[in-house]
């Protein structure tokens, strides 16, 4: 079967073929190749990709994706440039059956938008209220500060956002998805993938 | 797939364990089955072995509400498409033990079953040959009564063995883990390369998911999967004494009916209740098999010990089975921790395989941490960390329930809304295994050990079985007091929860009903 947002090339041929393309495309990324837009244009790149080629967004803002991804740089660094932002965009403009962001099993029933966009916005009303700042004006040791009250409680300004220990819950476990998730991010922990490794043989096929 | 015009012997509702068990059993019976999948279509060889890929393999239907102080985590336990939630379980594999089966007689509480473990026993010998289970019966020295494994013991990697020390060192006994996953191969299957993968579902066969070993023997046997066909409602007669059918929709709108002699519900233990709930009808006012008002009542979820620690040796813990390596079942005595106020038995499950990221991955088990603090503990984890977890069990409790909500899903069907709070014995027997857990880690070395939050781990009860119509949903088979020839599988069926996992009693169960299904034929026309 082809699933139409991840691209599993010759995956409804059979035999050898499809075993080697399913290795080769998960060897390429343990997160897959998601379906970005850049200039109008659909390309299959991963969220590391994405971000590199300043992939367009689908769903959230500019000052949401700058917001996001600072808060995903300072619970996570690297996942700035792991493509988080991207991600959750691109995971965010999906059918809720096909969603592969964890919040999908935390109790929280789809549509996630409002769950992102209203911890953005919270997230930077309780920054303007500490500081009369933007979360991502705020430089790292402020923002550190913040994101570690926010672990704990909704700090003063907060509002009306997700509880604030989730939202930061939520938002790290995609940090962590798009950083070590990936082949890459085992490679960095010295973690053998283990998809690598080739059978002894298929059956079913 | 074009679906039979005319009437079919079986139409199954969930293509997921219960499902498939039964459609191979019935079909190959000579019986006409159609098995109806509200979720996508899927193969093994569709399965990609990434943690983010596979939680596609997790309930993507309506919305389930859920209430109480201990939610039972549907989205997660339960599965979508092809196989259910079976096609991301972890095939653990114990036995239930002799006591499960008559709690209420033996300790005055949680309820009984209709049958005793001898009642069990030749089906679970029949499956676990049919399947394949890996272990040790001898080593494992609190297992009832049964057949030897046909397959030799799971591999022990550095941090089972790590943490068989610390069992070792508290005088406890530990024995390889009983797994649906094949040591070799088996059957035309392939043995396990013990990559760690098996809740993204198993792209080898080696794990005794749906798709390897059931829906193959169902569709070899002529019967029909239909998925993108969700359930809507059980079709009865004008008496209500017989259900005639199912009406099922596309992901489209489109509506469609399978007509069928006996209709099995294997939709899991939330969508059981719910379709029956949803299916009133002047004859069923308060719901079909509901003259009880049981249906949907009794919902148990286990709850996870989760503990973990540190080691200095390199544990290698991503080798092995996801559902882990050794087993321990010395407090499977249901008073074990009576001193505590607690009620029940219990597990540990031994040395899982984790991966750094997901619910269950490395990063979710130290919450608190962010920034350079995570990168550095993802790095050392990554070396020496060790887990393992216990299944405790969850007494029945009545006001653990499922109803329907005022709101409704896209096919206008009303949403099941489900409460559970656990008893508070069952709640002191977590609080006390996580203590007991938390002694074994510092026994065997561990440099650091912290525990997890109470997680939900399976879904039972809700249309339990029994041999009193008005305290019971079903008989002993599956089989409705109030339509005989409607038929419930799965662990919806379970009057008590017991200490273990449930899949290999779900296959057991499913046999012996498919069984006096098939010998008791003519009986179901009428």
């Amino acid at each position: 079967m082809l699933r139409p947002d991840i691209d599993v090339p010759d995956a409804d041929k059979g035999g050898a073929m499809r075993s080697l393309t399913r290795r080769s495309f998960v060897r390429h990324s343990g997160l897959g190749l998601l379906t970005f837009w850049i200039g109008g244009c659909e390309v299959k790149m991963t969220p590391r990709e994405a971000h590199e080629q300043g992939a367009d967004m689908r769903v959230l803002t500019s000052a949401e994706v700058a917001s996001l991804e600072e808060f995903g740089e300072t619970l996570l660094p690297g996942s700035r440039a792991a493509g988080i932002a991207n991600y959750i965009d691109h995971q965010l403009g999906e059918p809720a059956d096909r969603q592969l962001l964890m919040i999908k099993y935390l109790g929280v029933n789809p549509p996630f938008v409002p769950f992102y966009r209203e911890g953005v916005a919270a997230l930077g009303r309780a920054a303007r209220a500490a500081h009369q700042l933007d979360f991502h004006e705020l430089g790292a040791a402020r923002q550190r500060e913040l994101v570690s009250q926010v672990s704990r409680e909704n700090p003063p300004g907060w509002g009306d956002g997700p509880p604030a220990p989730f939202y930061f819950f939520v938002v790290r476990a995609d940090a962590l998805d798009v950083t070590y998730g990936t082949m890459e991010g085992f490679e960095a922990l010295g973690i053998p993938y283990m998809a690598h490794i080739e059978p002894p043989g298929r059956w079913g096929e | 797939m074009n679906l039979p015009a005319d009437k079919v012997d079986v139409a199954i509702v969930g293509s997921g364990a219960a499902g498939s068990a039964m459609a191979a059993k019935l079909a190959e019976g000579g019986k006409s089955v159609v098995v109806l999948e509200a979720g996508p279509a899927r193969g093994i060889a569709d399965l990609v072995s990434s943690g983010i890929w596979a939680r596609r393999l997790k309930w993507g239907g309506a919305p389930v509400l859920e209430e109480g102080q201990h939610p039972v985590g549907y989205v997660f336990n339960s599965g979508y498409g092809t196989g259910g939630s079976a096609a991301h379980h972890y095939a653990v594999w114990p036995r239930f033990h002799a006591e499960d089966f008559e709690c209420r007689t033996r300790y005055g509480r949680g309820l009984d079953w209709p049958f005793g473990y001898a009642e069990l026993a030749p089906w679970y010998d029949e499956v676990q040959s049919e399947a394949g289970i890996s272990g040790d019966a001898d080593l494992e020295i609190w297992r009832p009564p049964g057949a030897a494994y046909p397959l030799p013991p799971v591999p022990v990697y550095p941090q089972g063995e790590t943490i068989a020390r610390g069992f070792a060192a508290q005088g406890m006994r530990t024995a390889p883990l009983p797994l649906a996953v094949l040591s070799q191969s088996y059957r035309g299957r392939a043995a396990c390369i013990w990559d760690g993968w098996c809740d993204a579902g198993c792209p080898i066969g080696a794990l005794a998911n749906p798709m390897a070993v059931h829906l193959p023997r169902a569709l070899a046997a002529g019967a029909i999967v239909e998925t993108d066909a969700t359930v809507t409602r059980i079709l009865t007669d004008v008496h209500g004494k017989r259900a005639t059918g199912v009406e099922f929709a596309r992901g489209s709108g489109e509506r469609q009916r399978v007509m069928a002699d006996v209709v099995v519900l294997a939709a899991f233990a939330i969508q059981n209740p719910r379709l029956l709930l949803a299916s009133a009808t002047d004859r069923h006012p308060r719901g079909l098999a509901n003259s009880s008002g049981l249906v949907g009542q009794y919902i148990m979820s286990h709850a996870a010990g989760l503990i973990y620690g540190l080691f200095d040796e390199d544990t290698r813990c991503y080798m092995g089975a996801f559902g882990g390596q050794l087993v321990n079942q010395d407090g499977y005595a249901k008073d074990t921790h009576a001193d505590n106020g607690a009620f029940g038995s219990y597990q540990w499950m031994i040395g899982q395989a984790v991966k750094p990221n997901d619910l269950l991955g490395i990063g979710t088990t130290r919450p608190e941490l962010f920034g350079d603090d995570l990168h550095a503990f993802m790095r050392q984890a990554a070396r020496g960390f060790g887990s393992m977890t216990a299944v405790v069990e969850d007494l029945p409790v009545a006001t653990n329930f499922v109803r329907l909500s005022e709101r409704q899903d896209q096919f206008g069907v009303p949403l099941a809304s489900v409460t559970h709070t656990a008893d508070p014995a069952s709640q002191a027997l977590w609080q006390a295994v996580l203590d007991e857990g938390s002694a074994i880690f510092e026994a065997a070395g561990a440099t650091r050990v912290w525990t997890g939050p109470r997680g939900p781990m399976h879904i039972m009860g809700g249309t339990i079985m029994g041999g009193d119509i008005a305290a019971s949903v079903t008989n002993s088979f599956g089989q409705c007091h109030d339509i005989p020839n409607l038929v419930i599988a799965g662990p919806g069926l379970f009057p008590t929860s017991a200490g273990v996992n449930p899949t290999f009693t779900v296959h057991a169960l499913t046999a012996r009903s498919a069984d006096h299904l098939l010998a008791h034929w003519s009986e179901l026309q009428t």
